[in-house]
């Protein structure tokens, strides 16, 4: 129970309550009920929440599944810095939202719904989770030969790589004689028969 | 016929179960619908209000809207538990009185179905919602006060909200909306595959949901008439008030002033049905007995006798006997039980209260019991923390406590619970002639039981020539099972049976080593490197088996999944048919 991500699961109840106003919300105009104007209100509503809760947040662990297309309401909702990233302000939000909708009788499930939801991001605010976005992975060149610096400079047989620097470094440091171009670390004789 | 172009029996069933629903939706219900005719035409034409059409049509359609989602929230609501009595299933799955394969590849279907019914049962509770809340303002604003009893409003003009809260059925449509909504939002395909918790915990509200919509059902609202010879819709009364009394000759004047066009045979009849009754006496109205119980009760009894079953099943805990750990974070656990029985390809759930005391986790078994062996085993990847957890408890890190010996721990093991066996597709490999099973990573362990029952005796079974493809990211998975693919590649050798089994290993990443192990040559030599191509691979098989019919068995990443389903749904030139069985995991 411990590592539960609360957020996730009440990003998908506001999107849902969002819908689910936004019908109440048709049904309430088309049918002309008494105080109609709150379907009015009902719709801009639900079409608000839809679109601030479609950007999905990033999960702490893991990889998380994008909506389809999301990519563009991430950059708005992003440029509301610390507006949208608190989960505190979005539960006061969706919570004060849902009020004025659950006066008339067909949008009174929106509000309930939405009013859950906002139960649940208090308990992800409470929890310390922040809405963080989903950037998109800039694609990594393949570097082709990156871990080749330089080639060899000395011919085969040529000992590991450590004991190469080791007689260089010295050698720089003492400032030691250098034999010619090639620096043999084993001493090689000519054996002349 | 089976898999031609991608259709097969689980498509038509499905196709046959909307049609049905629709039927209902469209038909609607016969019994209610009487009911239904007379409640409004009792109610309706004795107050006389024919003439406003607008507000009887809205009456009308609310009241059918609701019947007929109702009828079809009832089927859904009693078949979405069937699928989920999984021992059920896999009795039906492994007896004799399933012989055709086509009726058990149905069986793997059974959580689509589920799902879709659970789509169905939230779709059609958004119409009954709405058509309700309809009938709720109909019902306070066309308050009748003839028919007093047929009321769901107690007086005119009451608030709607209010019907909806302070009546039964509506306090309980309310929470189920709220249940409903709560488990819905908590089952989308995101949430089961990040935070499987939160899916599991809210879908055991269930309960919940049944236990409301029996007491939702229960309410009374639809009546129906119980005397209706003595007041037949439409029959005249005499001691009625005056804005609804017509004498009788300008009634009869008004309604039979046309003369009966067909011959004197049909007089009596005509005269006999359209004879003007007199009501003899009020009205007597009874609630409908409510439909709903009889649906759900034979589905909702039989699931929680299967829970019970489970439960009494699993209480003995299990005897570990040992505990093996693996390279790349894999443990295997080997134990015994008495009385338990398993096939290859089933898997398990554990339960271990010391590590949580709500989570269970399913595992395919590795090894079952035979005749000769009880012994059974599992092997588990560490991957999330109840593994950890689990891993940390069987297996104590190495760096603490080096001088107490393995056979002392054996004493300290946490109490497990098993509930299981269940079924899966993959029991079926042992039942085809020539089978592909391709794993990708741990994906091998239902592979494993059927290459561990092939090791113990392959006679008895139709399986006459077993590919086995392993794809695995990193060389040290292969050590999993090296022993075990070694010595069956030598038993069939011995048996004289060396294209029985026929082993190709693939190492997807590129880099590092490229060797399983120096003893394991037979494993080296049928080791590649890259991913397998899976075309070249399918008509190599089409071409070894002609004209049979191959089994194609997938455990991996759904990309693999649906690469294997697009191939085994192609056509080849030589008249091989691949069928391919789809396990589906969250």
């Amino acid at each position: 129970m411990g590592q539960i991500e609360w957020a996730m699961w009440a990003n998908e109840q506001a999107l849902a309550s969002g819908l689910i106003l936004i019908t109440g919300g048709i049904v309430a105009t088309a049918g002309h009920f008494t105080q109609w104007y709150f379907g009015a209100y009902s719709i801009v509503a639900g079409v608000f929440v839809c679109l601030l809760e479609y950007p999905r947040g990033k999960r702490k662990k893991g990889s998380t599944m994008e909506r389809c297309g999301q990519k563009y309401m991430t950059a708005v909702v992003k440029l509301f810095g610390p507006l949208t990233r608190n989960y505190y302000i979005r539960a006061i939000l969706h919570l004060l939202l849902s009020v004025p909708a659950g006066f008339l009788l067909a949008t009174i499930l929106g509000t309930a719904c939405l009013a859950i939801a906002s139960g649940i991001y208090l308990l992800a605010a409470v929890r310390g989770e922040q809405w963080t976005p989903i950037e998109p992975k800039p694609r990594e060149r393949p570097h082709v030969g990156g871990t080749i610096k330089q080639p060899p400079s000395n011919p085969p047989p040529r000992p590991p790589a450590e004991a190469r620097k080791k007689p260089s470094e010295e050698a720089e440091a003492a400032e030691g004689p250098s034999a010619g171009p090639q620096d043999n670390p084993i001493p090689v004789t000519d054996e002349i028969v | 016929m089976e898999s031609v172009g991608g259709w097969h029996p689980g498509h038509a069933l499905l196709q046959l179960f909307l049609c049905q629903m629709l039927g209902l939706y469209t038909g609607w219900n016969p019994v209610s619908s009487t009911s239904l005719n007379n409640t409004v035409s009792s109610s309706v034409c004795g107050s006389c209000e024919l003439s406003c059409c607008q507000e009887f049509w809205r009456f009308l359609l609310g009241l059918c809207l609701s019947r007929a989602s109702a009828s079809v929230l009832n089927l859904n609501c009693s078949l979405i538990l069937l699928p989920m009595c999984r021992t059920l299933l896999a009795y039906l799955r492994g007896s004799q009185k399933v012989p055709s394969r086509r009726t058990r590849r149905l069986l793997d279907k059974s959580r689509t179905f589920h799902i879709t019914c659970g789509v169905t049962i939230c779709i059609f509770s958004g119409v009954h919602v709405a058509a309700h809340l309809v009938n709720a303002l109909n019902f306070s604003v066309n308050y009748s006060e003839d028919f007093v009893e047929l009321n769901a409003a107690r007086y005119r003009d009451e608030d709607p909200r209010k019907l909806l809260f302070t009546t039964v059925p509506g306090l309980t449509g309310v929470c189920m909306v709220v249940v409903l909504f709560l488990m819905i939002t908590a089952s989308t395909y995101a949430i089961r595959v990040s935070n499987y918790d939160i899916f599991w915990y809210t879908h055991n509200l269930f309960f919940v949901f049944y236990m409301l919509l029996m007491l939702h059902v229960s309410g009374g609202l639809l009546k129906y008439q119980t005397n209706l010879d003595t007041h037949s819709p439409g029959c005249i009364n005499l001691n009625r008030t005056s804005s609804q009394n017509i004498s009788l000759p300008e009634y009869f004047s008004e309604h039979f002033h046309e003369p009966f066009p067909e011959g004197f045979s049909k007089s009596e009849e005509f005269t006999q049905n359209t004879f003007v009754k007199i009501c003899v006496e009020e009205p007597r109205f009874q609630a409908n007995f409510p439909q709903t119980w009889l649906w759900i009760s034979g589905p909702l009894c039989l699931y929680c006798a299967e829970r019970l079953y489970r439960y009494i099943r699993s209480n003995k805990p299990v005897t570990i006997i040992s505990v093996i750990s693996h390279p790349s974070d894999v443990m295997e656990i080997r134990m015994v039980k008495e009385n338990f029985k398993a096939r290859p390809g089933q898997y398990i759930i554990l339960h271990c209260p010391s590590v949580s005391a709500l989570e269970n986790h399913p595992f395919t078994l590795t090894m079952c019991p035979t005749e000769t062996k009880a012994t059974f085993g599992v092997h588990l990847k560490i991957v999330g923390d109840w593994t950890e957890r689990f891993r940390d408890l069987l297996l104590p890190p190495p760096s603490q406590d080096s001088e107490i010996l393995p056979f002392i721990q054996s004493r300290n093991y946490p109490k497990l619970y098993i509930d299981g066996p269940f079924g899966s597709p993959f029991e079926e490999s042992l039942n085809y002639e020539v089978s592909l099973c391709v794993a990708g990573g741990i994906g091998v362990t239902p592979f494993a039981s059927i290459l561990n029952t092939l090791l113990d005796d392959w006679k008895p079974y139709k399986l006459r020539r077993l590919y086995f493809i392993w794809v695995c990211r990193d060389i040290q998975s292969f050590c999993w099972f090296a022993d075990l693919l070694c010595v069956l590649h030598n038993k069939f050798w011995q048996e004289n049976r060396p294209d029985y089994v026929n082993i190709q290993l693939y190492l997807s990443r590129t880099d590092g080593i490229q060797i399983i192990g120096e003893k394991y040559h037979i494993l080296n030599s049928r080791l590649f490197i890259g991913r397998p191509r899976w075309k070249l691979l399918f008509d190599e098989i089409a071409k070894c088996n002609r004209g049979k019919t191959v089994g194609v068995f997938c455990c991996g990443p759904n990309s693999l999944s649906k690469t294997l389903h697009k191939l085994s749904n192609q056509n080849n030139s030589y008249g091989t048919r691949f069928e391919y069985n789809k396990e589906s995991f969250s």
